[in-house]
């Protein structure tokens, strides 16, 4: 008996090229903590919905280095051979797990948009795959979730308790949910790091 | 040698590839028509240089390069490129594949790739996987079988489109003395329509399945010519001590290195 892909099932086979059912459900499993940790911090006697800062900021960076890591291609000598144009692939790809990703993370900080609500984690959504993007175009697939790590970790550590000024800029992901500069900085972030990724694919890494 | 130039399928000329500060192929000239054809040389001569250049997987820092009747070098266009790709086949030196994926799958993923014609895959797999002589492990994963086995769906995935062009980097290595000779055969039968270009360190490769060999030393071309005049120039081995050990064809693979050598250092 054939066992052999259906037609229309072709094009699944780069959704598993690309473990793209594994990072759906680690994305699945970093909502889910995410929710219950931000639901903890707020029934904590002395925190309030302010106190969900370390959710807004890590689950976005841990999503996007699984979105970045999914990047990688097996086999990317033969993927350079093809006929198709990766472009579309790469946008429809990036766009998808972007999407999919900011939803649920929102979905795991309810109410509050004017402090780390909806707003902050959509942001940070933004921000951080764009990083992971432009990472993966860059410096490879399976390393793309360092720079952010490192960027997010150092701006979590420094960044000063009063929003906006020069903060804005530079700590974007501390910032609450309706700061414009942040709001910016993230944007342009995910938009030059899905355009770089779009173009150039995940740089080739050996082994 | 390799044919008129109205049946040539490959033409390359001035072709220059440089990584950063080194000059990997320098202005090389060569013209491929169908038929097997042996690239040699010393490692990091540039062999696998051009056969990613023909690939069209590395753009080339300058020259010409011509497919299938096709220009494909440096600022050539995707649609020119997409036109030669359908009727490439190429196997990669290292050629990953995706670890959840059976032979059949793995095979189809790059017939998709190609974009062949989807109602023809399914048959077009079978055929190349039983041609490999992998039939009884079309179901398998790839992670599972040896070595060897995946160097033959390697094989098998680079010749799914029927190429017109098929280019082959180390495609022995890690087969066996059985599989190699099964191979041989295969490209010798693949090479009466197809212009079959494999890159080897293997010189007993050339012998038994080449109908031309060009040598590359140093990024340039150290010599091309038949089989038959390489295995001549080897002479019968009794030449005392300028005539290294070996067979004939190592000899003349040998004895023209060092004359390309010996011309390059009296230049």
């Amino acid at each position: 008996m054939s066992t052999h892909p259906a037609h229309a099932a072709l094009p699944l086979l780069y959704v598993r090229s690309r473990a793209l059912p594994l990072t759906a459900a680690t994305l699945a499993g970093i909502a889910l903590v995410a929710a219950w940790a931000a639901d903890w911090l707020q029934d904590q006697p002395y925190f309030d919905h302010t106190a969900r800062v370390p959710v807004v900021v890590l689950a976005p960076l841990l999503a996007s280095s699984a979105i970045g890591t999914g990047l990688h291609s097996h086999s990317d000598e033969l993927d350079r051979t093809a006929v198709r144009r990766w472009w579309p692939l790469r946008l429809v790809h990036l766009l998808a797990l972007t999407a999919v990703t900011a939803g649920v993370l929102a979905a795991a900080v309810p109410g509050h948009p004017e402090e780390f609500g909806v707003p902050a984690m959509v942001r940070n959504v933004l921000g951080a795959t764009g990083v992971a993007a432009a990472s993966a175009a860059l410096i490879g697939a399976r390393l793309s979730w360092l720079p952010m790590t490192v960027y997010g970790g150092a701006v979590y550590l420094a960044a000063p308790r009063d929003p906006g000024g020069a903060a804005a800029v530079w700590a974007w992901p501390m910032q609450p949910g309706p700061q414009g500069a942040a709001w910016a900085v993230a944007v342009t972030a995910y938009a030059a790091g899905a355009a770089l990724l779009v173009v150039r694919g995940a740089r080739p890494e050996r082994g | 040698m390799s044919g008129t130039e109205a049946v040539n399928t490959v033409e390359v000329r001035a072709l220059t590839v440089r990584h950063r500060r080194t000059t990997a192929l320098d202005a090389v000239d060569l013209d491929f028509a169908p038929g097997v054809h042996g690239l040699l040389g010393p490692n990091g001569a540039g062999k696998t240089s051009l056969i990613r250049v023909l690939a069209t997987v590395a753009a080339p820092s300058g020259g010409r390069v011509e497919l299938l009747g096709s220009e494909v070098g440096a600022g050539s266009d995707h649609r020119s490129r997409a036109a030669v790709r359908r009727r490439l086949g190429y196997l990669p030196q290292e050629f990953g594949y995706y670890p959840g994926f059976t032979v059949r799958e793995f095979v189809s993923y790059v017939a998709w790739l190609k974009e062949m014609d989807a109602a023809a895959v399914p048959a077009a797999v079978e055929r190349v996987v039983a041609r490999v002589g992998l039939a009884d492990r079309i179901d398998a994963r790839v992670k599972t079988l040896s070595g060897g086995m995946v160097r033959r769906v390697g094989i098998a995935q680079a010749i799914v489109n029927s190429p017109d062009l098929l280019l082959l980097d180390e495609p022995t290595a890690g087969l066996d003395p059985e599989q190699r000779v099964e191979f041989r055969a295969l490209i010798r039968e693949l090479g009466r329509s197809t212009t079959v270009i494999v890159s080897t360190h293997l010189v007993e490769d050339v012998a038994a399945a080449c109908t031309d060999v060009t040598l590359i030393e140093a990024g340039r071309i150290a010599y091309r010519s038949t089989t038959r005049e390489l295995t001549e120039l080897g002479g019968t081995g009794d030449g005392g001590a300028e005539q290294p050990d070996g067979n004939p064809i190592e000899r003349g693979y040998t004895a023209a290195l060092r004359a390309h050598r010996a011309g390059v250092a009296n230049r």
